[in-house]
């Protein structure tokens, strides 16, 4: 805390020194000597008094003065301090004396004077203080402490002693202080550090201090004389200021806050000493060892002598290098040191650890990295490619993968068959033919290789029987005797076949050389150089005979030896059952005696026998075998032996074919032959590669020659990303005739392990059907031929050869074959790789399973000695020997169970982490499960039911929620056409465009402004609002409750009245009934996942109501996808009901007061539009037929006839109901997939297709246009391959008049599934008629293919309209023409239209199709009924097929003839029933509240009533029908109806049932009636018809 | 029984000599690790800086894992690839890092590197673009030796993962 004071004060003493020096006399004196108390104001007075005067003196001083301020007035304190030690009084008068206000002149001589005064009283003072403090103890430092403060109060009594201790403190810091002057000299550095700070004894402080100053001045001796002075003065003026200094540090503690830095701060000029001082100076300091080697002696401990280590042969390491020099250094500086001897060794040597620096280096060095790198760390360059989409083709791989070639080595053609071969060259090639199978048999030796086999075996038997002996052999013995007698006897068989085969063949290369020599000699040329010639081996026949007889003998015995043991065999089977029947026989002796005993019997055996015939079956009596036949035996086995082998004696015949005969040249030829040769001549032939049904690339044409041969022996390199599923030669022809596909051959995609230059080239044979007749010598193809002279035995030969090709997977630059990984290929249903090799599917290929090769060399049993086999031989015995048995398993991370927390077992069971996984994988029941529980408790197990009941179902289906097996059969294998369809898919739909990530905002342009501007100007029509275009909202941001459906019902046409009750006359207000006259009061109401909302009850057929009504919508599982939103499968039931009001009848009683009114609705129809449809098409609107059903019991049709109306309304009787439904907020329907399929087609076609379709989508982009159709392998195919005449079921067709209408109800009758949701996504999958009518199931243009089929075998002119309908959207109609009309055939329906019905459905006709050719619509209007259908005209219709594009003969992908099975009534009986039974416990389901009584008489009446509707499809019977209702039911009013639906599943008829609403009478007498009736059509096509009524008795 | 949550996000990337880049990222566990759900791989958007060098993606990354042990933390792998102004890509670094053992939110910067290659390669690099890639990226995260592997030091990745970790107490193990 005493610092800065001390500072200043240092800084103060500093300047005082110098002014002392200057003698500054100049300085104004200022001794103005306060007395104590008031000293600090009088002094702050007189400064800033002293400032002003000073400003006044110089300007040029003013800062030394300003500077030299406080020191004077410290001065003079100290002055005047001791001035009061010493004389207070003058103090006191010179206070008084002294002016305020000093003149400068005489200031001089006044300071000059005090100075010295002070000067003197210092010194004096000092001496005595000293004196004092040797006797005075100094006060302790807390005391000072303390007393400070007193001290600033300038307490005089203690003034003396706080200033010396102080002063003695600061004497501590004497060093440091001089440091802050300025730059410190050395001699001031060295004191700063080796001055002992080490606190001295009080009292002997100042002689320390002396002493001190004295130890400075002896090492300073040399110092200079100015020096030295300075020290001196130092000194004196330090001493001096000791007394001085003390009470100027209370003074500055108090006056520092006031002085500015300038107060503080000298300026110094920069000290300078001169080199060779500094050189002395660091001389004195430092120790410079000396280079001079030292001598041993000095550095080892006296009177012992250096000991070498290594001269006493122990091992010393290298020492490191260090030059000799340093050496010294080091070792003179080290024995300087303290204990320096230490360092050194026994040899006088500094000790040092051998060099540790190795000679090579450790790491091995880094060239060559690029040969030896470890193969994982292994680098491939690659070049920087584009991105391309992801390899969805090899699943899996990743980006390294995507680089596979596949190498296709097209060497040659060799013709067996073409159709310009001269009969010579069929010969030719059936020789060369023979003879390369000759060769082939010769080169294999089989007879060779059996014989040599048979004959070690019968000696292996022959050794073994003479060996054991034929007696007591041991079963084992036995087998083995056994086995070895079977093998000789199949071995036998096996060479005796392969001998015959030789000698045949031989017989045959004989017979056909002979014909062609024949042949050349007739027709005087030759056309082909072969020649055979046949070498003849003599054999020594004595030897030779030997042989053969002992062949057959041989054989004899073993033949013998077989029979003779196959004769014991049948003896002793003779035996037993000899037994067993005398045993029978005793037995019904036995029987027989009984019997007779009992009946009386009249005779004995033959009777017994006669009537045990009767009884019993009787046994046989076995006969006793045959003995074989020796002799016999013997001549079958010669005459074997005649037949297929060489006679003993015969020469052996060795046929040699060679190429070396000449032909005849050609002008020496018949014309015939001439033309030949040149039309041989101008034949090329070129290869086409296609790949997966891409032509990739063709070979160079190359001459035919005239040997029929064609060598390409070209090698294309194809760079595939897509897994290989077909790849395919195509041989095409040209001369003669414009290129033509001669044959194309199919080649299996090469294993992964078939690498180029490994692989073989293998011969693919091929051959085509194509007729070529020629009029020169060529035999042509397909074309009978015959070479005997009669024309018998007549051949027709084809176009054939072999194609010598081969198919590997290149290697690439660093020996990495470019083959997919083979892990990839398993599990692919599309796989073209399931063609692998027999041996390689055991796994000998890759050769890791050793076992499985044991088994298959067990099981093939490989002969050991075959030097072919005796690789695997050697592995087999490696494997046995156990020399590289390695464990059945590897395990990968061998410490992991040591640590487990839990076992894989309470992984796989905890119910919450397969609840997570299952959400995550997207198992359908679990795809949106919102909420998983933290704690495996709160997950119970009923949420896996499901899931794990499907599972569990699988294949087996379920018979009771399907009620019959076809159709559940059928429904599970759609539902597996629906996995692999959806897989299929899986993969197109990754395929994004910006567009569905990215959605912008179009920027309005000037011109939509100028539109915006106009509309600003048009007429308000408040009564006419405008449907705006709504903003599209993407499915994944919505919740329940998002969505509605906005159902806006506008009106109703010819809606059913009521009729009044014939038999009974109107109740009792006949006036007001006619008043009120009320047909009808109909009201809508909508239905839609079992939401209900109904409007506003209007009056009369023609009702208008235009009402919104607003449903909610929910998606399954809360997934608002698109997939998902897709296969919603609920339907919207849009029930139009007739509200009756019944007054009950009021209490007895109180006749007026009250009146209850009941409400009664009874069903009238309905309109059901699927979720499907409204998703797709974003609002549908227009006016929809209701189904009404065929009899309204209590209704009448009233038909409206509106004379205004131009057009036929009769034709659609019916009622009608305008519609308008969207969706809110619009959602955006699934994209179609952006997937190009593979086809079958023609490129040449798919490119039209895709031309016309673009051409139709420019000029009319309403219409549908449709060219080609995908299949459902997921192929694309042109569409008129599906029209083709089909026979529809025969009883069908029987009555001619009803026949259209009967087929179109058949194939309504078929139900109907938008592919939508079977198969969530956008695509349209056709079926064939038969798949579809499998299927029991499709989509509208499957039900219009069909009809229209049927419609062409029925001689109908039929087309296939594909056009926009209400509400399906695009879909597929049927139009036929008959008697000059067009009638519009819906064929999911059955109904038919006019052309110009106002009600037709179908809105706009796109195309029509047929099985030839498909036109477009390019008329003004599409309406059907402003078109006009002629297709003929080029300008009403475009056709696909014209003049210039020929229809290319396309064949129908539509089976040749229907098949129908009759459907099992037994079966529809019992659907019937189930059905029945179903639906009354349903409708007593959904009344839970009521009684629900059955009129069974009713329903008896109801049930016989239904077949005649099915018969007459519901027509003209209603009258007839409610006749005899009535009679039966006199005094019930009835209401109800019959409805009708196809057969799928039970759920939709509950459905249709349900939204009827007959269920919710309330009525307190009423009564129901129900029947059902399943009329089966052939092919399991069911109508159901469910009767529905309802009762009240009146 | 013990669980794991990773929830945070690929922030970016930073420090690479040129722009445009994007990643392809994987999640590497042990074999006593189970993924519950979540997707363990994925690739980013290619990101275009404007402004800044730095990369952004904000990748976002959701993994829920259970495990029966501690053997095979879960790691992160990176590759980070540049597309450049043809639209070709080519690979500029790797790089893997744990994933945090601690709950709680951590931001991870990922270092990366690249393979060298022989000098024509550098020199392919230089001017067609380009350069060596593992043969085996597996080597990014597995303990194999790399020595003679010679790389150069590439930019860094950002991660920021919030890790919630469940029932690794009931095991002995504390965090």
């Amino acid at each position: 805390m005493a610092s800065p004071p001390i500072d200043s004060r240092g800084k103060a003493r500093k300047k005082r020194q110098e002014s002392l020096r200057k003698d500054d006399t100049q300085e104004p004196q200022s001794s103005d000597e306060d007395p104590g108390e008031t000293l600090k104001r009088t002094i702050r007075a007189q400064r800033q008094r002293r400032k002003k005067m000073l400003l006044e003196q110089s300007q040029e001083d003013s800062e030394d003065v300003v500077e030299d301020i406080s020191p004077i007035q410290h001065k003079t304190e100290d002055a005047e301090e001791a001035e009061k030690m010493t004389d207070p009084p003058r103090t006191k008068k010179s206070l008084s004396k002294l002016p305020p206000i000093p003149g400068s002149q005489h200031l001089e001589d006044l300071m000059t004077q005090n100075l010295k005064e002070k000067l003197l009283a210092a010194r004096t003072r000092v001496e005595s203080l000293h004196q004092q403090e040797s006797s005075i103890k100094p006060p302790s430092r807390l005391q000072r402490l303390k007393d400070r403060e007193t001290i600033t109060r300038f307490d005089r009594d203690l003034d003396a002693n706080v200033s010396q201790s102080l002063s003695t403190r600061v004497q501590f810091r004497e060093a440091a202080k001089k440091n802050d002057t300025g730059i410190p000299t050395a001699e001031e550095a060295y004191n700063f550090f080796t001055f002992n700070f080490e606190p001295e004894p009080e009292e002997s402080e100042e002689q320390s201090k002396e002493s001190l100053t004295k130890r400075k001045t002896s090492l300073e001796d040399e110092d200079s004389e100015r020096e030295q002075e300075e020290s001196d003065i130092d000194q004196a003026n330090q001493d001096k200021d000791h007394n001085e200094e003390a009470p100027l540090v209370q003074g500055d503690d108090l006056f520092a806050i006031e002085q500015s830095t300038q107060d503080f701060i000298v300026v110094k000029k920069a000290q300078y000493i001169r080199y060779h001082k500094r050189l002395q100076h660091e001389r004195e300091l430092l120790f410079t060892p000396s280079l001079r080697p030292v001598p041993t002696s000095v550095k080892l401990p006296e009177n012992i002598k250096p000991r070498y280590l290594e001269d006493e042969g122990l091992y010393v390491g290298e020492r490191p290098p260090v030059s000799f020099t340093n050496e010294n250094i080091f070792e003179n500086r080290l024995l300087k040191s303290v204990e320096g001897k230490k360092w050194f060794g026994d040899d006088g040597r500094i000790k040092a650890l051998p060099n540790p620096i190795k000679e090579s280096s450790t790491r091995p060095p880094l060239f060559h990295m690029e040969e030896d790198l470890d193969p994982a760390l292994q680098t491939v360059f690659r070049k920087p490619v584009m991105s391309k989409p992801e390899n969805v083709y090899f699943a899996g791989v990743g980006d390294s993968a995507g680089d596979f070639q596949l190498d296709v080595d097209v060497s040659g053609l060799i013709f067996s068959h073409h159709p310009l071969f001269s009969r010579e060259h069929v010969l030719a090639s059936r020789l060369v033919q023979l003879y390369d199978q000759h060769l082939n048999r010769q080169h294999n030796n089989l007879t060779g290789y059996l014989s040599e086999k048979l004959k070690g075996l019968r000696t292996a038997l022959k050794n073994m029987i003479e060996i054991h002996g034929t007696e007591n052999v041991t079963e084992a013995l036995q087998q083995r005797f056994l086995e070895y007698s079977v093998e000789v006897n199949d071995t036998r068989q096996m060479r005796d076949r392969e001998q015959e085969k030789d000698r045949t063949l031989l017989k045959n290369i004989i017979k056909v050389w002979k014909d062609m020599k024949a042949l050349r000699e007739f027709q005087k040329f030759t056309n082909t150089p072969y020649r055979l010639q046949l070498r003849r081996e003599n054999v020594d026949r004595g030897l030779d005979e030997q042989e053969y007889e002992g062949e057959v003998l041989a054989e004899v015995i073993e033949l013998e030896a077989e029979a003779d043991q196959e004769y014991q065999r049948k003896m002793a089977d003779y035996r037993t059952q000899l037994e067993k029947w005398k045993l029978w026989r005793r037995k019904q002796k036995g029987k027989k005696k009984k019997t007779k005993r009992n009946a009386a019997a009249n005779s004995e055996d033959e009777d017994m026998s006669e009537s045990e015939s009767n009884q019993e079956e009787p046994l046989p009596k076995p006969d006793p075998p045959e003995k074989p036949d020796i002799q016999r035996l013997e001549q079958t086995v010669r005459e074997k032996a005649s037949r297929i082998r060489r006679k003993p004696g015969e020469p052996i015949l060795i046929p040699e074919l060679s190429a070396s005969g000449n032909i005849t040249a050609t002008d020496q030829c018949p014309r015939a032959e001439v033309s030949r040769r040149t039309d041989v001549g101008r034949r090329t032939l070129f290869v086409k590669i296609i790949y997966n049904d891409k032509e990739v690339s063709r070979t160079d044409s190359c001459a035919l020659n005239s040997d029929f041969r064609v060598h390409f022996g070209q090698i294309f390199n194809l760079r595939i990303i897509n897994c290989p599923q077909s790849i395919c030669l195509q041989v095409f022809e040209e001369g003669g005739v414009p290129c033509s596909l001669l044959t194309q051959v199919f080649i299996p995609a090469p294993d992964p392990s078939v690498l180029t230059g490994s692989a073989l080239i293998e011969n693919f044979e091929f051959s085509s059907n194509q007729r070529v007749i020629y009029d020169h010598e060529g035999v042509g193809s397909d074309v009978p031929l015959s070479f005997e002279a009669d024309g018998s035995n007549k051949v027709t030969l084809l176009t054939s050869g072999k194609l010598a090709c081969c198919v590997s997977w290149a290697i690439g630059d660093d020996d990495v074959p470019l083959a997919p990984p083979v892990s990839q290929q398993h599990g692919r249903i599309h796989s073209g790789l399931g063609h692998l090799d027999a041996v390689s599917s055991i796994g000998a290929s890759g050769l890791y399973d050793l076992k499985k090769i044991g088994e298959w060399a067990k099981q093939s049993r490989l002969d050991p000695n075959d030097p072919k086999n005796a690789s695997i031989m050697q592995l087999l015995k490696v494997a046995s020997s156990g020399e590289v048995t390695a464990p059945d398993y590897f395990r990968l991370e061998q410490l992991q169970e040591e640590f487990n927390f839990v076992g894989d077992e309470e992984l796989d069971n905890s119910k919450r982490y397969k609840l997570l996984r299952l959400r995550n994988q997207g198992v359908p029941e679990f795809r949106n499960y919102k909420f998983v529980p933290a704690l495996e408790r709160e997950v119970s197990d009923k949420v896996f039911q499901d899931y794990e009941k499907r599972l569990k179902e699988g294949d087996v289906v379920d018979t009771k929620q399907h009620l019959d097996s076809h159709r559940a059969f059928v429904a599970s294998y759609l539902k597996k056409i629906r996995e692999s369809v959806f897989n299929r898919f899986l993969l197109a739909k990754h395929h994004y465009l910006l567009t569905d990530l990215v959605v912008e905002e179009e920027i309005p342009t000037i011109g939509l402004l100028g539109i915006n501007i106009f509309k600003l100007a048009e007429p308000k029509r408040p009564l006419k609002p405008q449907r705006k275009e709504r903003k599209k909202v993407t499915a994944q941001n919505l919740s329940d409750g998002d969505i509605k459906l906005l159902v806006n019902i506008i009106r109703a046409y010819d809606i059913p009245v009521r009729k009044p009750h014939s038999n009974k006359p109107a109740p009792v207000q006949t006036s007001q009934a006619d008043l009120y006259q009320v047909q009808v009061r109909p009201f809508v109401e909508v239905s839609f996942q079992r939401t209900l909302l109904q409007t506003t009850t209007a009056e009369g057929p023609n009702p208008s109501w235009n009402e919104e009504l607003q449903l909610p919508f929910s998606a399954p599982n809360g997934d608002y996808s698109t997939a998902n939103l897709q296969s919603v499968k609920d339907e919207v039931f849009i029930n139009i009901f007739d509200e009756m009001l019944h007054e009950t009848g009021p209490g007895d009683g109180e006749k007026q007061k009250s009146i209850h009114t009941r409400f009664e609705r009874h069903w009238l129809g309905s309109v059901k539009i699927p979720f499907s449809t409204i998703y797709s098409q974003c609002k549908i609107e227009g006016t929809f037929k209701v189904n009404t059903p065929p009899v309204l019991l209590g209704y009448s049709k009233e038909r409206s006839h509106n004379p205004n109306g131009g057009y036929d309304l009769t034709v659609s009787g019916g009622a009608f109901i305008s519609l308008f439904i969207t969706i809110e907020p619009q959602l955006v329907p699934g994209e179609s997939i952006r997937e190009k399929f593979d086809s079958q087609e023609e490129e040449s076609l798919l490119l039209a297709t895709e031309r016309f379709e673009r051409e139709a989508a420019r000029s009319h982009p309403d219409r549908p246009c449709l060219t080609t159709v995908i299949d459902l392998n997921g192929k694309t195919v042109f569409i008129t391959r599906y029209i083709k005449p089909l026979n529809p079921p025969l009883d069908l067709i029987s009555d001619t008049a009803m026949s259209m209408s009967m087929v179109a109800r058949f194939v309504s009758l078929i139900p109907s599934l938008p592919d939508r949701v079977s198969f969530s996504g956008n695509c349209d999958l056709w079926t064939t008629c038969d798949q579809f009518l499998t299927f029991l199931a499709g989509d509208e243009e499957e039900h219009a293919v069909l009809l229209c089929n049927y419609f062409l075998f029925m001689e109908k002119r039929a087309w296939l309209v594909i056009g926009t309908a209400i509400p399906e959207g695009p879909t597929a109609y049927v139009l036929t023409y008959d008697q000059s009309r067009y009638l519009i055939w819906n064929p999911s329906s059955g109904q038919h239209y006019g052309q110009y019905d106002t009600f037709c459905p179908l809105k706009a006709v796109g195309c029509l199709v047929d099985a030839h050719n498909v036109w477009f619509n390019v008329q003004q209007y599409s309406c059907p009924t402003r078109i006009s259908f002629d297709t003929s005209k080029n300008n009403l219709w475009r056709p696909f097929f014209s003049r210039s594009f020929t229809h290319p003969g396309l064949s129908s992908v539509q089976p040749e003839q229907m098949m129908y099975h009759n459907t099992d009534k037994s079966a529809v009986a019992e659907l019937q029933d189930r059905i029945e039974k179903i639906l009354k416990e349903k409708i007593m389901e959904w009344r839970p509240r009521h009684v629900t009584r059955w009129n069974r008489f009713c329903c008896s009446a109801l049930k016989q009533f239904l077949p005649k509707l099915e018969k007459s499809s519901g027509q003209d019977l209603v009258e007839g029908h409610r006749h005899d209702l009535l009679t039966l039911l006199g005094d019930h009013k009835i209401s109800g109806f019959p409805l009708n639906l196809p057969f799928s599943e039970i759920m939709p008829i509950i459905e249709a049932v349900h939204s009827t609403g007959v269920h919710n009478i309330q009525a307190p007498k009423v009564e129901f009636a129900l029947a059902v009736y399943v009329h089966p059509y052939p092919s399991n096509v069911l109508s159901v018809w469910v009767y529905l009524a309802s009762l009240i008795r009146d | 029984m013990a669980e794991l949550h990773i929830i945070g996000q690929i922030i970016g990337a930073s420090g690479f000599p040129q722009n445009s880049l994007f990643c392809k990222w994987g999640v590497h566990a042990g074999g006593a690790w189970r993924l519950l759900s979540g997707l363990k791989e994925g690739q980013t958007q290619v990101d275009n800086p404007q402004i800044g060098e730095m990369a952004y993606w904000s990748h976002p990354i959701d993994l829920h894992f259970t495990t029966k042990g501690l053997q095979g933390w879960p790691k992160i792998h990176l590759q980070v690839w540049h597309q450049d102004s043809y639209g070709r890509c080519q690979l500029l670094g790797y790089g893997y890092c744990h994933v945090p053992s601690s709950p709680g939110h951590h931001r991870v910067s990922c270092v990366t590197w690249r393979p060298v290659g022989t000098w024509q390669e550098q020199l392919a690099h230089a001017f067609v673009g380009g350069g060596p890639q593992l043969r085996s990226p597996d080597t990014i995260y597995s303990g194999a030796d790399r020595y003679r592997l010679h790389t150069e030091a590439m930019g860094t990745v950002d991660l920021e993962l919030g890790i919630i970790t469940s029932r690794f107490d009931k095991f002995g193990v504390e965090s």
